[in-house]
């Protein structure tokens, strides 16, 4: 499944160069190498070690992957470069960095990674630790483009909001695989509709006023819609009850409402969604531009390096990160941007299995809460940029510019691949006669 | 290179990256539509197999009533939920009974539970051989083992 | 069980990505091309500044608008201001208006005019080359209607009644487009200037100008009233010869009749009556016709509604003509009461129209009572690289208009024709609208159908002057042109718009004579 890759990646590259300089070449085809290596080298370490997991999460993850190195790569003239170390880099360049380290990391969680009592003990300690990086996030962060999100350490800013996504999935997995069995079918009533008990409820709230948090002092509506979600997305496959899910809907439309009403942030992302052609130079700008991309590409796109976007009023903000998909459908157009859509489908689908195939209720849940993460931030950045939603600033796992999100899916990935290995081990054990 | 010739070249290398891209995609599909058979196929294999427990009766609906569980050759049967055969019911212990497959027979045996484990009615107190239509009963939960 | 709801997990997942590639493909092809005419579109934007823009030629292969590519920026000039508003300009500086504007896509090359190869050339990404558009307007009409118009504020407008091709279309006082379409840094100042100067030369009178007609009225309530049965030819009023000096009271208000000196009134059937134009016949045959019939009928002549010039994907808007107040929809409130009626039957009142709803109305007589939809492009063409060396042979796509519809029937149209015709030529009707007679301006054996209007304003202000009309109006004949001219404030209907009208006619059939 990976070789087709061999074929895309330097085709894209080609593509692309010949679209910017109108010369034939193959532009910087070294790092569309470097990339193959890396993926095919991952799979290689993988079938070496023995490892049972999921055969097609690590194709489908470089495929995603692959369309997004080309993309930066296509945007690489247009951007800034960065600065470190006395030399710099170009989006794509420092993108393909932290490809590596986020492989090495995947790699080492799914082969490291035998016994998940780690995890599975130690929730609570995983959930102050959590909290804590919240606050420190709060407290010593450096607000950027209107999200107080970003920690710098030296040259080298990261997000904690993205690994914080993982450990809060850790713990409501843990919490809710030991509180399922005790509580399936005890749940008080208001009226017609079914209440969530004590023990359900009491962390729903803790994680709403969290969420809550993250909007006001954090701004960032993004993840707070996210962490909101995968909770919900949690409870509803543990208990199957749809009146929970609701019911959480209800609490975070209410809560969103507020927000609305007293806080400018949150309720200028809201009026340019409802009609950004009302402001199309000031607050609506990002969303006009990004709609016109789209309406550019057609069906068959503008060609790969020939969209108007990255150079919309001088320099689009933002292109290498929310509005990725914009450019991307813009130049591949409908075919191209469903395809993408298609694979990000793929992937969830086949992180779903590895939850259904899971052994124990707490493997299902951990792995139903990282696939959910993955699948609902595509989600959240495709409605915002298609004005479904509000725009927020969350990033295409795989695809958008940015180290700590890249770090953060590749975990998830890992861990996908750990919990399928043991599924996969377990399996064999059983079907051996005695 | 000519302008237009580069142009033209250009518009065949961009339908084929689309095209690549598109067969990756049907690549994908294939292998999770053959999953998804093979997954489909496992289970009519296993209707096939060494045998089934067919659900009478379950007061809790778990395992679900009128379903039929396919038995591998170890089966684990109680209330934890990393037995085998979960079942959910007030009155069948955490680790209840094994149902193994040994030689050419099914055998039944209680692991100490609180209740007792029933076969057609009669509780067992050591391991004992079952052939296909004996009803087993854990708790409430009355199943019957079928080929 | 966990695995039954992970299942169930899957489906909403599925069905709320499959929500995401609706609203994908909404964006990217449902809404698409709504999206690409917005002008701040930077697709749009890019492709105007510096993308060559199509040729417009007249109906003879005249340059009117072309474009060169000077230091990477796309300027366009302009030959003849005669044609400013109904071309419009194409300026980096101030966006587009007119044919410029309706066309854009095609003159930019943004779009082919055929929608296969549009297709085509999305799949390819290929930009197609910027065509030629060729006007239905010849420019020698256009040109001799400006120069009779001269200094006065007004309009002429003539078309074919037959296919509803413009030929000619002309609002004065007009501007010169080409400084505001050059090089957007140097565009301000002349657009300054421009508004500067008195009577509002950017607007397109034509289209936009909305006047009391007066008397031309007349001709569409004698076409109600004959083709409903109201009036015939014949129909008298006994009270009228009287009223033509005590005046004729309809609800309490008293319609006066016109000065008719030289002529004494008497009891006029409707040839007579229209020759002489009295109001009080004609508020007689307006009561008679009905508030709900009046409106009714206006509307089949496209009353009430705005029109559109050209084919409907690409046309240019014409302001809504009024018969009564404006409702709160836009179109016509009904009428208040009788007396509304008496006045709006020969032209006062509430009523308000455009000079290309007058143009229609003549040409619908000409047209034995069907009302041509006007356009004002003919065809499409390949673009040519040398202007001056005429439009390419390439024609990629001709348009006719669609959608002419009958306003009255051909035995009501007749009639009415007959009582133009006497309008201009009858003993009573020459002293009237003699003056729009063609065989004064140097062309024989035909007849002119014509009617003039003297608009009332108010007290103080003086009327505007109209015409209409359309030759050759012989029983019989073809009709090749009708004209509707307008001079605000001129006065008497015969004395400026007439001879104007006159003039226009009989050069068109002398052009195409000449062939």
């Amino acid at each position: 499944m990976l070789l087709p890759l061999v074929l895309l990646v330097p085709l894209g590259f080609v593509v692309t160069h010949i679209a910017q300089t109108g010369e034939a070449g193959t532009g910087p085809m070294g790092l569309a190498i470097v990339y193959l290596l890396l993926m095919l080298g991952a799979h290689a370490v993988l079938v070496a070690a023995g490892h049972r997991g999921d055969p097609l999460l690590l194709p489908l993850v470089a495929t995603i992957g692959a369309i997004g190195l080309i993309m930066l790569n296509r945007l690489a003239p247009d951007l800034e470069e960065t600065a470190a170390f006395g030399l710099d880099f170009t989006v794509a360049e420092t993108q393909l960095l932290w490809f590596a380290v986020g492989v090495g990391a995947m790699l080492g969680v799914a082969l490291g990674f035998r016994n998940d009592g780690l995890l599975r003990h130690y929730k609570y300690t995983w959930a102050i630790a959590g909290a804590l990086l919240l606050v420190v996030t709060f407290l010593f962060g450096r607000e950027v483009n209107g999200a107080r999100l970003w920690i710098y350490l030296g040259p080298i800013g990261f997000q904690p909001g993205e690994f914080l996504k993982i450990v809060l999935v850790v713990f409501i997995a843990a919490y809710l695989a030991e509180k399922r069995t005790l509580l399936r079918d005890a749940s008080a009533r208001i009226g017609p509709i079914r209440i969530p008990p004590l023990p359900y409820l009491l962390p729903m709230l803790a994680i709403f006023v969290i969420v809550m948090l993250v909007v006001i002092f954090g701004k960032d509506l993004g993840t707070a819609l996210l962490f909101f979600g995968i909770f919900l997305t949690m409870l509803f496959v543990a208990t199957g009850r749809r009146s929970y899910v609701l019911i959480g809907l209800l609490l975070f439309l209410a809560g969103s409402f507020v927000a609305y009403r007293l806080f400018d942030h949150v309720a200028r992302r809201v009026d340019a969604w409802i009609d950004p052609f009302a402001d199309p130079s000031g607050v609506g700008y990002q969303t006009v531009q990004s709609l016109y991309a789209f309406g550019r590409g057609g069906l068959f796109g503008e060609g790969l390096g020939q969209g108007l976007l990255p150079t919309a009023g001088g320099r689009f903000f933002g292109v290498e990160t929310d509005f990725i998909f914009a450019v991307t459908a813009e130049e591949l157009g409908l075919i191209g941007a469903f395809a993408l859509l298609a694979l990000a489908v793929a992937l969830i689908f086949r992180g779903l299995r590895v939850a259904m195939l899971a052994r124990d209720d707490f493997s299902a849940m951990l792995a139903v809460g990282l696939t959910t993460s993955l699948g609902l931030q595509t989600l959240i950045i495709v409605a915002g940029v298609l004005k479904l939603i509000p725009l927020t600033g969350i990033t295409f796992p795989f695809v958008s510019y940015g180290g700590s999100s890249l770090l953060a899916s590749f975990l998830v990935v890992g861990l996908l691949l750990s919990i399928s290995h043991r599924s996969a081990l377990a399996a064999e054990r059983e079907a051996r006669p005695t | 290179m000519t302008g237009e010739i580069l142009r033209i070249l250009l518009l065949i290398l961009q339908l084929s990256f689309l095209a690549l891209l598109y067969l990756v995609l049907f690549g994908f599909a294939r292998s999770l539509l053959r999953d998804l058979r093979s997954a489909e196929q496992a289970q009519i294999a296993s209707q096939a197999g060494i045998g089934r427990l067919a659900v009478l009766e379950s007061p809790e609906d778990e395992p679900p009533a009128g379903h039929a569980i396919a038995l591998g050759p170890i089966n684990s049967l109680g209330r934890n939920v990393n037995n085998t055969i979960y079942v959910e019911d007030d009155f069948v212990s955490a680790n209840h009974a094994m149902l193994t497959f040994r030689g050419r027979s099914w055998f039944i045996e209680d692991q100490g539970s609180t209740n007792g484990t029933y076969v057609n009615g009669h509780r067992i107190d050591r391991a004992v051989a079952l052939s296909f239509g004996d009803e087993l009963t854990v708790g409430r939960v009355r199943m019957r083992l079928e080929r | 069980m966990i695995a039954t709801n992970i299942r169930r997990l899957a489906v909403y997942l599925l069905l709320a990505f499959a929500a995401t590639s609706g609203g994908l493909s909404w964006w990217q092809v449902v809404d698409a091309s709504t999206l690409a005419a917005r002008q701040d579109n930077p697709e749009v934007i890019a492709a105007r500044r510096s993308a060559l823009r199509g040729t417009i030629f007249d109906a003879n292969g005249q340059v009117l608008a072309s474009s060169q590519v000077i230091d990477g920026i796309s300027r366009r000039t302009y030959t003849d201001a005669a044609f400013s508003h109904i071309i419009g300009y194409a300026s980096l500086r101030f966006g587009t208006t007119g044919v410029e504007r309706a066309w854009d896509d095609l003159l930019t090359g943004r779009s082919d005019p055929n929608p296969l190869r549009d297709l085509v050339n999305d799949i390819l990404a290929r930009q197609p080359p910027p065509t030629d558009l060729t006007l239905t307007i010849d420019r020698r009409l256009q040109d001799y209607a400006a120069a009779q118009l001269g200094t006065d504020v007004g309009v002429v407008v003539a078309l074919d009644p037959r296919s509803g091709a413009i030929l000619a279309m002309t609002s004065t006082p007009t501007f010169d487009p080409t400084p505001i379409s050059g090089d957007p840094a140097t565009a301000a100042g002349p657009m300054e200037q421009i508004g500067a100067q008195p009577n509002n030369p950017l607007v397109d009178r034509a289209r936009q100008g909305r006047y009391t007609p007066g008397s031309i009225m007349k001709v569409l309530t004698a076409s109600a009233a004959l083709d409903s049965g109201a009036m015939t030819p014949e129909t008298t009023f006994p009270d009228q010869p009287r009223e033509e000096t005590e005046g004729f009271v309809v609800e309490g208000f008293r319609v006066l009749e016109h000065d008719l000196s030289p002529v004494t009134p008497a009891l006029w059937p409707f040839s007579p009556a229209l020759q002489v134009s009295s109001n009080i016949f004609f508020a007689h045959v307006g009561v008679e016709l009905g508030s709900e019939r009046f409106l009714d009928y206006a509307k089949r002549f496209g009353f009430c509604e705005p029109l559109v010039i050209g084919p409907s994907d690409r046309g240019l808007s014409v302001s809504p003509s009024y018969v009564t107040a404006v409702a709160e929809d836009g179109g016509c409130a009904p009428f208040a009461d009788t007396a509304e009626v008496a006045q709006a039957a020969f032209g006062q009142g509430r009523v308000n129209v455009t000079p290309v709803q007058m143009a229609l109305l003549a040409a619908t007589v000409a047209n034995d009572g069907i009302t041509p939809a006007p356009y004002v492009v003919r065809d499409v063409r390949a673009h040519a690289d040398d202007p001056a060396a005429g439009p390419s042979e390439r024609v990629l796509t001709t348009y006719r208009a669609e959608g002419s519809r009958r306003a009255i029937g051909s035995g009501a149209a007749a009639q009415v024709r007959a009582a133009m015709v006497d309008a201009v030529h009858g003993e009573l009707g020459r002293l009237y609208a003699g003056a729009g007679d063609v065989t004064r301006y140097g062309v024989s054996g035909v007849s002119t159908a014509g009617k003039t209007g003297t608009a009332e304003r108010g007290p103080d202000l003086p009327p505007h002057s109209w015409y209409i009309g359309f030759v050759p109006a012989q029983a019989g004949g073809t009709p090749a042109i009708a004209v509707a001219v307008i001079v605000e404030g001129g006065g008497s209907g015969s004395g400026r718009a007439a001879p104007i009208g006159g003039a226009v006619m009989a050069e068109w059939l002398k052009i195409l004579a000449a062939g």
